[in-house]
């Protein structure tokens, strides 16, 4: 009987897909997503992708942006709006089923802001590279782009160190919520590769977790 | 150049007469049915397939690694693109109509994998069993590639291309041959028999052997003789696990095993036994009736799961919505339906054959088709494109 229980903690992914994240990231998430939102001003057009239950679209509405959020989950979009509704945050806010491939819909420069909190761990190496040139394309010059997200740590020890800490919490959540996660590797220079500036980047003590601020760069990426 | 030409074909004599494509392709065969029932991923994206040019096809597969092999072995010989979209590791047909498979994955890899530079031509073929869960005109409508259905079997695809892209009946149709059969007995047999060895380790370790025998011969007994019972078997009614016991119908099956253990309990009292020998035979009994009573309909691909609500489903067919395009015929992979090309009419020739996997209702482009329920809930093509089924079989509609 233990596969009924299984399946019934699989029918309802969306509603423990936080829970297992913060399971995942030691509870720190919050903290994170605080720190990054803080760089966003009012008034400015903000785009959120992979905004899942909208965590960092709806701190990015609090502070007055109009943010739109896209993800593919469109259960997990139908939370992020019930949450915009229950803060009165329903008029800045847009919540669209959309994957990262569908971003050639969005106008040339036409954001201030781009964000995306643990998305990017789950692209493919195109996905990522074709994600990071579009954002490229739709950000305003000197526009920001804001990214929280698991990599694989640069340094060997670390590696292993991480790989070693990060396991049981893999495990406990894939039990319980059945997500996983593929950190990054060289995301940093990835975005670099693909026409930005890096202006701070800040790594957990594991080096497992990275927050980057960076700037649309005047010259083009290598990725053209 | 002839310098260069000698090595090389000195290594393809070797590699023609022991043939390790072909052992490597046999390995992966029987480790993956071993392990059939979990998710196995691999690296989504393009693979070249021979040495393809600007007007060669482009095929779409799920990343199940088993599916990539098999897809990849059956397009040896040919020069053409495959795709491997992002299905998280689960077979076509399971994660089309779960939910895992879907528009935006298809679009993904069409848009990112570069293939868009390589090729003039704008028409992608995908496993017809995608139908379920990827939308045609949603494809065309974001992307401008024009989505043709491939046939069931990548196994038909030499045959299909030598057709002009046109299916026969026989493409379209799921098959549940000797070989399939085999390889569901050994899906369900392998983890089975690995589970109750670990249960058997503390209680009763001779028995792993004995145990694991048992299990193998069910499960291959089950599904071998399924030709013999198949003709009494329905999705609504009848199943697989009543043949034997079922769990649905009053457990039935738990009655027998009680009155079995019951005896043995008086039978050991009388001829003073150990609790110990009545637990052994109560733990081993009561795993052979598990597996007698294990709802198996929907690892067969005729039958739609015991498990699932949809399985009272029925398809209808609003006549006047109807322009007889025949994409329900290209998709059903039970071939249900009879379109008239001269009068386009459709009609259900085969409604009992039906299991209701959806995808004739995803794909109408004029929503003619619907799902009612016993109780004259009419599913809409809407609900049945945007929610699709869990593993119990149910569309999550609301959020608790």
């Amino acid at each position: 009987m233990s596969t009924y229980i299984l399946m019934r903690i699989l029918e309802s992914i969306p509603s423990r897909y936080d829970r297992g994240i913060r399971i995942l990231t030691l509870g720190k998430l919050d903290e994170v997503y605080d720190r990054l939102t803080s760089h966003i001003k009012k008034g400015q057009r903000v785009l959120d992708v992979g905004c899942g239950t909208g965590a960092l679209a709806l701190r990015a509405a609090k502070k007055g942006a109009k943010v739109k959020g896209i993800d593919i989950n469109s259960r997990m979009l139908e939370i992020a709006e019930r949450k915009a509704k229950e803060l009165n945050l329903n008029e800045n806010t847009e919540f669209i089923e959309m994957g990262v491939a569908e971003l050639g819909e969005e106008k040339d420069e036409s954001y201030d802001v781009v964000m995306s909190g643990l998305c990017f761990s789950e692209l493919s190496d195109d996905e990522l590279e074709f994600t990071l040139k579009e954002i490229r394309r739709i950000l305003r010059n000197g526009g920001m782009l804001l990214v929280a997200d698991e990599v694989v740590p640069e340094s060997n020890v670390k590696r292993i160190v991480s790989w070693i800490v990060r396991f049981p919490f893999v495990l406990i959540a894939y039990i319980l919520t059945q997500t996983t996660t593929k950190p990054v590797r060289n995301l940093k220079e990835k975005i670099e590769r693909a026409g930005f500036k890096i202006e701070l980047a800040r790594w957990n003590k594991l080096g497992n977790f990275v927050e980057i601020l960076a700037r649309k760069a005047e010259q083009e990426g290598k990725y053209g | 150049m002839a310098k260069k030409a000698k090595p090389e074909k000195a290594k393809k004599g070797i590699s023609k007469i022991y043939d390790f494509g072909y052992l490597r392709y046999i390995f992966i065969n029987i480790i993956e049915t071993l392990l059939r029932m979990f998710p196995l991923l691999c690296k989504t994206g393009l693979i070249k397939i021979g040495n393809p040019d600007r007007t060669s096809p482009v095929f779409l597969t799920c990343n199940y690694h088993l599916t990539v092999e098999r897809v990849k072995r059956a397009l040896r010989g040919m020069d053409c693109y495959l795709l491997v979209a992002n299905s998280r590791g689960i077979n076509v047909w399971c994660a089309s109509t779960g939910g895992h498979l879907t528009n935006h994955d298809v679009i993904s890899v069409l848009k990112t994998s570069g293939i868009e530079d390589l090729v003039d031509h704008r028409n992608v073929i995908l496993p017809q069993l995608a139908a379920t869960g990827v939308e045609s005109k949603v494809i065309k409508e974001k992307t401008g590639w024009n989505v043709i259905w491939g046939p069931v079997y990548s196994e038909d695809i030499p045959a299909f291309i030598e057709n002009k892209l046109k299916k026969t009946p026989e493409m379209r149709e799921v098959k549940f041959p000797l070989l399939q059969r085999i390889e569901m007995a050994i899906a369900w047999a392998f983890p089975i028999s690995i589970l109750s060895a670990l249960i058997m380790i503390p209680l009763w370790p001779e028995m792993i052997f004995p145990t694991a025998f048992t299990i193998w011969s069910l499960s291959f007994f089950i599904f071998l003789t399924f030709p013999l019972y198949s003709r009494w078997l329905s999705s609504e009614g009848r199943r697989i696990g009543f043949i034997f016991f079922d769990f649905g119908k009053g457990g039935f099956q738990l009655i027998l095993w009680g009155i079995v253990m019951l005896c043995l309990i008086i039978y050991s009292l009388l001829a003073g036994l150990t609790l110990e020998f009545v637990l052994r035979w109560a733990v081993l009994s009561f795993i052979i009736v598990l597996i007698l009573s294990m709802d198996l309909m929907g690892s067969t691909p005729l039958y739609k799961s015991g498990l699932h609500k949809d399985r009272f489903l029925e398809v209808f067919l609003d006549v006047e919505r109807c322009r007889g395009v025949a994409l329900c015929e290209q998709v059903c992979p039970r071939n249900c339906y009879r379109v008239n090309r001269e009068l386009h009419t459709t009609t259900i020739v085969r409604a009992e054959k039906c299991v209701r996997c959806g995808a004739c209702i995803v794909q109408c482009p004029f929503d003619a088709l619907y799902f009612k329920s016993p109780e004259d809930e009419i599913i809409t093509p809407e609900i049945v494109r945007r929610f699709k089924l869990n593993l119990m079989g149910k569309r999550v509609i609301k959020i608790e």
